[in-house]
């Protein structure tokens, strides 16, 4: 039976859907973050993961620092319905890494503006880092699920967290005023790396992965 | 006064208690009657539009905050300034119930550009023409229209002077509109 929890478009989330959720979170985020830490030889320091119904209008709380110029690198997964993954990097961020991973490159936070201010090996390593990371969770919930979830090729762009996130708010709410956000935060401080994963299932969808766990794991979502 | 959307979790933000005006909400100002104008503000716009319908002369004006074009399901509507097809209508109805007069509105809108330059990533576009011909049916004066591109928007409005000042992603400064 059933117990009573969030009721969500028809969709019941009950608290251990929530947790199944956040597990999930845990699994995919765990496997981007070791080919991560095996890419940059280095450690993961933070991990945090959480499973969030939000209302649309409150996801750009989700974050920190929401006017504040960040690199995004947005993925989707078609299946019979969307999923969308996007990582959020601080500029710092991303700097660090392009001149970690390429020795003769020496940018500079104040000298990118916009992506145009970036050669293409930079940018060939900020889309390689975002394959990395969300081909890795894809892959681990593909595992999980027995379904295949294969991301499309990264798109970067830089600019303000809360514009980047308009077209991914707009795409999720618009049979709901609720998203389900499974985030991750991930810090590696001695590279001074500050990165969030948010994993967006369509509700659709998630009513086909509970089935799913349903049926193969015997659970009783 | 200053009216906010009753549901609404607007922040007073920086020294000067401007109001940021959150997706999906609207605000108001009618201020015949009051010294203290906050501006209206939004940091951050992608490919919502931030629609401003103002009276100069009867120094009323209202901002809100749109990301969808139409409604897409049928189920209640919560949150109707998240809808350019409602938004517009809603937002002429509350000047003219605080005292604004039909002939005298004037619109600003701001928005809609893409960020994440995909193919299939036409929401911007969607409500930038969505906006256009509500304003269009509704004959009210499109007086400022900045849409489109591939860069987030800052947007502020002095409902004191009808002043605009937008600024681009990557741009130095705010560029005064009207």
């Amino acid at each position: 039976m059933k117990k009573k929890g969030i009721v969500l478009e028809g969709v019941q989330f009950t608290p251990e859907q929530l947790d199944l959720l956040k597990e999930m979170g845990n699994i995919g985020s765990g496997h981007a973050i070791t080919a991560l830490s095996e890419l940059l030889n280095n450690k993961i320091d933070v991990s945090l993961t959480s499973a969030e119904i939000i209302p649309f209008w409150k996801v750009v709380e989700l974050f920190e620092a929401p006017h504040v110029e960040v690199f995004g690198v947005y993925s989707e997964i078609h299946l019979i319905s969307d999923i969308s993954i996007i990582q959020i990097f601080t500029k710092e961020s991303v700097i660090n890494l392009i001149n970690l991973l390429n020795g003769d490159s020496n940018l500079s936070v104040e000298k990118i503006r916009t992506c145009d201010d970036l050669d293409d090996l930079s940018l060939s390593i900020i889309a390689e880092i975002g394959n990395i990371l969300s081909g890795h969770y894809a892959n681990a919930l593909s595992d999980l699920l027995a379904i295949k979830m294969v991301p499309d090729v990264p798109i970067i762009a830089l600019d303000i967290l809360s514009a980047m996130l308009n077209g991914l708010i707009a795409k999720y709410s618009q049979i709901s005023d609720y998203l389900v956000i499974i985030k991750t935060k991930l810090a590696m401080k001695n590279i001074n790396m500050n990165c969030v994963i948010c994993f967006i299932p369509s509700l659709d969808i998630l009513e086909k992965l509970f089935e799913i766990l349903n049926i193969k794991y015997d659970m009783d979502l | 006064m200053i009216i906010l959307e009753p549901t609404d979790q607007v922040k007073k933000t920086g020294k000067d208690g401007s109001i940021f005006v959150t997706i999906g909400h609207y605000a108001l100002s009618n201020s015949k009657n009051t010294s203290v104008i906050p501006n209206f503000t939004i940091f951050g716009l992608g490919s919502c539009i931030a629609l401003i319908l103002f009276d100069e002369l009867n120094r009323v004006s209202a901002m809100s905050h749109i990301l969808l074009p139409r409604v897409f399901s049928n189920k209640k509507i919560l949150f109707p300034h998240k809808y350019a097809s409602l938004s517009v209508k809603l937002l002429l109805e509350e000047l003219l119930n605080h005292g604004a007069v039909r002939e005298n509105i004037k619109a600003f809108f701001i928005g809609g550009s893409k960020i994440f330059n995909i193919e299939n990533n036409l929401m911007g576009n969607e409500n930038t023409i969505s906006v256009r011909a509500e304003l269009n049916a509704l004959k009210i004066h499109i007086i400022v229209e900045d849409t489109g591109g591939l860069k987030g928007r800052n947007v502020i409005f002095d409902p004191k002077s009808f002043s605009l000042y937008v600024k681009s992603t990557g741009g130095i400064d705010y560029k005064k509109l009207y």
